[in-house]
């Protein structure tokens, strides 16, 4: 199997340098850029699989790097951030980032993310048995990773497919909050509440003909989420 | 109820006189006589008359010349011209020339009396219609002066603008010379302008007019205007110095508008011709709502530009935090990675790799701890408690003290460094420099590019010794060289992959220099390098 290429984007040497080590003694292959300029530049140019951004950065900032890319491609963004504001981390995983962890961070975790983010790219062994799902205009091919509306194709980052797919296959079960972040994220997520809020309301803004009449991803307050057939 | 009408008769028939006084007194009018043309106009030039009632044959004078010199004096008076049968042509004559009526002597009473009614109803009308104009006139000047007054002050936001161009108006538009006015500010009254008082009475004025004393303060309080028609005796301390020996009104008009008063104008004058009139008064406090208006934008303005600056100062210490929270989240990742890299069992690294990962964590404990000793720093300038340890020492030990340091950030630059030797020795805190000198050469190294050079000189004169630092970087544009020693600045510019840093160091230089009675100052040009400098006073 090809090695998998990560680009990170960050305007400290030294925390470029650190992160490089650590990817490419996992078996990683490893492009970097130290503005977002340049950032912009290799996804361009190269094919990527997953980028680590920072925030702060000169030139284009993260924020900008993020939204430039979720315009055309659907490649999974981690956010490493030297700000730990709530706002900011919202507000980056609006923006279409798969994930936002804060600096400091352990190598474990940022290993267990990035595992998380390529699991949600589309993992065979995650495929359920059913073929396909079909509600009121919204069909889902498991197989092609394929999602239309009333026909008309719709593009997801992996991350949304994920969530969009743990909730077909148990449509009309109302999921918890920890259930969900469990399945779609990872056990190190059960604290993360505002990713699934953030991410439904990613899919409602795709999916639904009204976002805030939601009529396929309903929310059941302070308990969690579920797709209703009927 | 008005007074009676008056009527003045003139005859040389004294009979005659006494007969027709009672017949009009009878009628209820007030009634005056003369004997002659000359006692008649003296009467005339005494006082006003609504009728007068003439001999056309007088024995001092012709009857028409005595109703011209009547006329003259009283150009409204009903004049009534008595003419015996021989001088009816003089009558017509008299008619042309303004009288109201001729009668033919002997009089008939009842007629008389219809021509005077008929005469005085005329006067009534005349004299209404004439009020009435003038009152129109007046409300047009009260109308067209405000207007005036009203462009001129609002054509400024600037508070002392707009109370010097107010009370110039006051004075162009109502003649009054002597005016000044005070504004409320922090529960008192501060004076903000006089104009035509002497250098000496502006002088004497109160600056401040302390809560509840005097007629000024109760003005403002009842926002009502309050004259005084002679203050010469009126003993009030605030408008003493405006005394003179001779009689002088004072009209204080308070600047309100819908019930809030922000202050008042006052008045003075000693001009029987701009005595305080209901008119002038009417007229002030229109130009006094006009100054409140334009005085009211001004203040809202001055409160939203403070704001502003508030606003700014927030938003840099906003940033400053987040900046904060970078620079120590930056060194703190290096250090937790590289610890934690090395902790990891599902990778061995090499030996090289290893000692890369502990060069990091020694390197960036550094960074930390300058960064904490940088905010340290910064609160102790910005409480005032920065400590300063002076001591006599050379430029060139400071230097040779943190010459590690220096060596170190400027691995890829050429450091020169050149102080002469017979450089006087200074009294300053020799740490808190040194620190000065590294921060001046660590902003070098981040805005220049590698292999260029750094120099530090020094040279002194009879008070001071003069050190600079001069880099060949992107320079600085002249706009921001005084913005770059402010707390939080932050300049663009540093090159990709350095740290941002906290916009803290030039401020700490600042305020180390000038706690030691010296300068910091800049000199540069974009892309030309730039040359900071600082001097420190030999005493």
């Amino acid at each position: 199997m090809d090695k998998k290429r990560i680009l990170v984007v960050d305007d400290d040497t030294a925390i470029l340098r650190l992160l490089s080590t650590n990817l490419k003694a996992r078996g990683y292959e490893v492009l970097t850029a130290t503005d977002g300029e340049e950032a912009l530049e290799t996804v361009q140019k190269e094919y990527i699989d997953l980028i680590i951004l920072d925030i702060m950065m000169p030139k284009v900032d993260g924020v900008q790097v993020c939204r430039h890319i979720r315009e055309w491609s659907d490649i999974p963004i981690i956010i490493l951030s030297a700000r730990g504001d709530e706002n900011d981390k919202v507000k980056c995983l609006e923006l279409g980032a798969d994930d936002y962890l804060t600096k400091p961070f352990g190598i474990a975790e940022l290993m267990a993310r990035i595992n998380t983010a390529f699991r949600h790219r589309g993992d065979a062994s995650v495929a359920p048995a059913q073929s396909s799902f079909t509600c009121d205009g919204l069909e889902i091919n498991f197989a092609k990773r394929r999602v239309t509306v009333k026909g008309k194709e719709i593009t997801l980052t992996p991350t949304e497919y994920a969530l969009l797919q743990q909730l077909a296959v148990n449509s009309d079960k109302v999921l918890t909050h920890s259930m969900l972040l469990h399945s779609v994220w990872g056990n190190e997520y059960s604290s993360e509440k505002e990713y699934l809020r953030v991410f439904v309301g990613r899919l409602r803004r795709k999916l639904e003909p009204d976002p805030k009449n939601p009529r396929y991803i309903h929310t059941i307050p302070g308990v969690g989420y579920h797709l209703a057939t009927s | 109820m008005k007074g009676k009408e008056s009527i003045l008769v003139v005859d040389d028939d004294l009979d005659f006189l006494k007969i027709i006084k009672r017949i009009l007194e009878n009628k209820n009018y007030e009634v005056d006589t003369a004997p002659s043309a000359n006692e008649g106009t003296c009467r005339l030039k005494e006082r006003f008359y609504n009728a007068a009632i003439l001999d056309i044959s007088l024995p001092d004078a012709d009857g028409t010349e005595l109703l011209s010199r009547c006329l003259d004096i009283h150009p409204d008076i009903v004049a009534i011209m008595l003419t015996g049968h021989s001088s009816v042509q003089n009558a017509v004559q008299s008619l042309n020339r303004g009288a109201f009526a001729y009668l033919e002597k002997p009089l008939d009473t009842e007629t008389l009396l219809s021509v005077i009614n008929r005469g005085l109803e005329k006067q009534r009308l005349v004299l209404e219609n004439r009020s009435l104009m003038e009152e129109l006139e007046q409300r047009n000047r009260i109308t067209n002066t405000l207007l005036s007054v009203s462009q001129a002050v609002s054509e400024s936001l600037d508070l002392q603008q707009i109370v010097d161009s107010s009370l110039e108006k006051v004075a162009y538009y109502t003649g009054i010379k002597a005016s000044f006015i005070y504004l409320y500010e922090n529960d008192r009254l501060v004076l903000k302008g006089t104009h035509g008082l002497s250098p000496r009475q502006s002088a004497q004025m109160a600056k401040e007019i302390q809560k509840d004393s005097g007629i000024i303060w109760r003005i403002f309080r009842q926002a009502k205007p309050i004259i005084i028609d002679d203050f010469t005796n009126l003993t009030d301390k605030n408008l003493e110095p405006l005394k003179k020996k001779t009689r002088q009104s004072f009209g204080g008009i308070p600047l309100s508008i819908l019930g809030e008063s922000i202050g008042v104008m006052g008045v003075v004058t000693s001009d029987t011709n701009h005595e305080m009139t209901d008119n002038n008064i009417e007229l002030l406090t229109g130009i006094g709502r006009e100054i409140t208006i334009a005085v009211r934008n001004a203040q809202l303005y001055e409160a939203a530009s403070s704001a502003k600056a508030l606003q700014e100062l927030d938003n840099m210490r906003t940033e400053f935090l987040a900046n904060v929270s970078h620079e120590l989240r930056t060194p703190l990742a290096v250090i937790k990675g590289s610890a934690n890299s090395l902790l990891q069992s599902d990778v061995i690294f090499d030996e090289s790799t290893r000692q890369y990962f502990l060069q990091s964590i020694d390197k960036d404990a550094d960074t930390l701890t300058r960064l904490v000793d940088d905010l340290l720093m910064m609160s102790r300038l910005e409480a005032e408690a920065l400590e300063v340890k002076r001591k006599l020492c050379k430029l060139s030990e400071v230097i040779e003290t943190i010459q590690d340091r220096l060596d170190n950030l400027t691995v890829k630059h050429q450091l020169q460094v050149n102080i002469p030797d017979d450089l006087p020795s200074v009294n300053i805190d020799d740490i808190r420099i040194g620190q000065v000198l590294t921060n001046l050469v660590e902003n070098a190294v981040k805005f220049s590019d590698d292999n260029t050079n750094i120099r530090i000189e020094a040279e002194s004169n009879d008070k001071d010794i003069i050190v600079s630092v001069t880099d060949q970087g992107s320079g600085i544009p002249p706009e921001i060289h005084e913005k770059i020693f402010e707390r939080f600045f932050q300049g663009n510019g540093s090159k990709a992959g350095r740290r941002k840093g906290t916009g803290l160091g030039l401020a700490i230089c600042r305020g180390i220099i000038e706690a030691h009675g010296g300068k910091i100052w800049v000199e540069s040009q974009p892309d030309q390098g730039a040359r900071f400098t600082f001097s420190l006073p030999l005493n």
